[in-house]
């Protein structure tokens, strides 16, 4: 039963990744950064899925990255790119359309339930 | 330390080449961005265990799949293997047949021949199933890691995407209708064993004695000359015959053209038959002598016991044409 929930909710988020990296990388960010930001918005994501992500990003063309060396450690930024911020916008649209008609076919069960 | 060199090791190993030395360098600083100024093992093994399992590390960076054969060409991959694994094994055994048969030299006993060839044939089907599902596999392995499309609907026979129309290809096969793949390989298989025995009756087909221990072959029921005489024909019918189950191979279910079909070729076959049997020399002269003195009577070839054969024939004969239309006209 739990074991069955939680792969549904790992499937239900799965999507949303993308949406929630994407929506913390107007400013540059190296991937540690962008999992302390991810989590503080209590966001959990698995960090084998979100370094591979990031890569599958910037060769999408969503995201331009560059490495500073000015540090004592390298690191590697990823930010938007302009492409990256247009597909962005129109996502979470997208978003907000899917959880607003979501959210009205809920609550119309909810009130047929109490019924 | 060590531990994550470890850990980097195994990712990049598993990548391409040219992104290594990016990939280690980025998973090198992210790894130590999670760990304090001076870190434990313990640290370590908490920060490395966060990362997860090196193995899908990698193959999230990879495109290459991790699966053999994907969902798009899984179905085809599967009706291929269907399809052309038991018609390249009855194929094999077949020609094992024909082989033996043929380079049969008369000296062993037709029990000895069938057991090589079932103990042969066992093998053959085996190494040729494995054979054919090999290179399926590997082609259809080919096609999934080239396969540039990031298309992921599964694909028909024909290669294409499903579309309504490709309905109107397919035959819809009514319960009882249908033509088994097994009665077709079983026809294939008594053509081949008929043909092997006609041609070879002569050293096959007669009286089997236990001379010295040794069964070995006396006299041969038929006469080699009459029999053979007929050679012509007997091809022309199973010519007849071949063409037959191939066609219903391809139609896959009893129809009237197939019920007809399947009369003309008894039509065919049973004039052969017919011509051959009611020839009164037929049967050699000393395999008649060879069962007088056995029962102590005198037996004389009747035409009535020709005649009762021929009638049995026609019988079998009758019942499977009447069986073909009978399936042919199932509507529900």
């Amino acid at each position: 039963m739990s074991k069955l929930l939680s792969s549904l909710t790992i499937e239900l988020r799965r999507g949303t990744l993308t949406l929630a990296v994407l929506s913390q990388l107007r400013t540059p960010q190296y991937g540690y950064s962008l999992v302390q930001l991810l989590e503080k918005s209590n966001v959990a994501i698995d960090q084998s899925t979100l370094y591979p992500l990031l890569r599958r990003l910037e060769k999408q063309e969503l995201v331009v990255s560059s490495w500073d060396t000015s540090e004592s450690r390298p690191r590697k930024y990823y930010v938007l790119s302009e492409y990256g911020i247009e597909i962005f916008e129109k996502l979470k649209e997208e978003w907000e359309q899917t959880t607003r008609e979501l959210y009205t076919l809920l609550k119309g069960e909810e009130e047929n339930a109490s019924n | 330390m060590h531990l994550i060199d470890v850990y980097i090791q195994e990712v990049t190993r598993r990548l391409p080449e040219k992104n290594r030395q990016d990939i280690a360098l980025e998973l090198r600083s992210t790894i130590e961005d999670m760990l304090p100024e001076n870190y434990t093992e313990v640290e370590v093994k908490e920060a490395l265990g966060k990362m997860g399992s090196p193995v899908s590390l990698a193959s999230g960076y990879l495109d290459r799949p991790m699966h053999l054969i994907g969902p798009r060409y899984f179905d085809v991959y599967v009706t291929l293997l269907k399809m052309i694994v038991p018609i390249a094994a009855t194929i094999a055994f077949i020609i094992l047949i024909a082989e033996n048969m043929f380079s049969y030299n008369g000296e062993e006993a037709l029990i000895n021949i069938i057991l090589t060839i079932v103990g042969k044939g066992i093998w053959e089907i085996l190494s040729i199933s494995i054979h054919t599902f090999f290179w399926i596999t590997l082609v259809f392995a080919i096609i999934e890691r080239t396969d540039t499309s990031k298309e992921k609907l599964p694909l028909t026979t024909s290669l294409k995407e499903w579309t309504p129309d490709d309905l109107n290809n397919i035959p819809y096969i009514l319960k009882g209708k249908e033509i088994s793949k097994s009665s077709i390989f079983g026809s294939l298989l008594g053509i081949a064993i008929f043909t092997a025995i006609y041609f070879n009756a002569v050293q096959l087909i007669g009286v089997y004695e236990k001379i010295q221990g040794k069964l070995q072959f006396v006299t041969p029921t038929f006469n080699q000359e009459v029999l053979h005489a007929y050679w012509l024909i007997v091809l022309i019918a199973i010519g007849v015959e071949v063409a037959l189950v191939c066609y219903k191979f391809v139609i896959g279910q009893w129809t009237r053209k197939v019920a007809i079909m399947n009369t003309l070729r008894h039509v065919v076959s049973s004039t052969v038959f017919i011509l051959i049997f009611s020839n009164t020399n037929l049967i050699n002269p000393d395999f008649i002598s060879y069962l007088e003195r056995l029962f102590n009577t005198s037996i004389e070839i009747k035409s009535s016991i020709i005649l009762g054969v021929i009638f049995l024939w026609i019988v079998s004969v009758v019942i499977d044409v009447i069986q073909g239309f009978r399936k042919a006209n199932i509507s529900k």
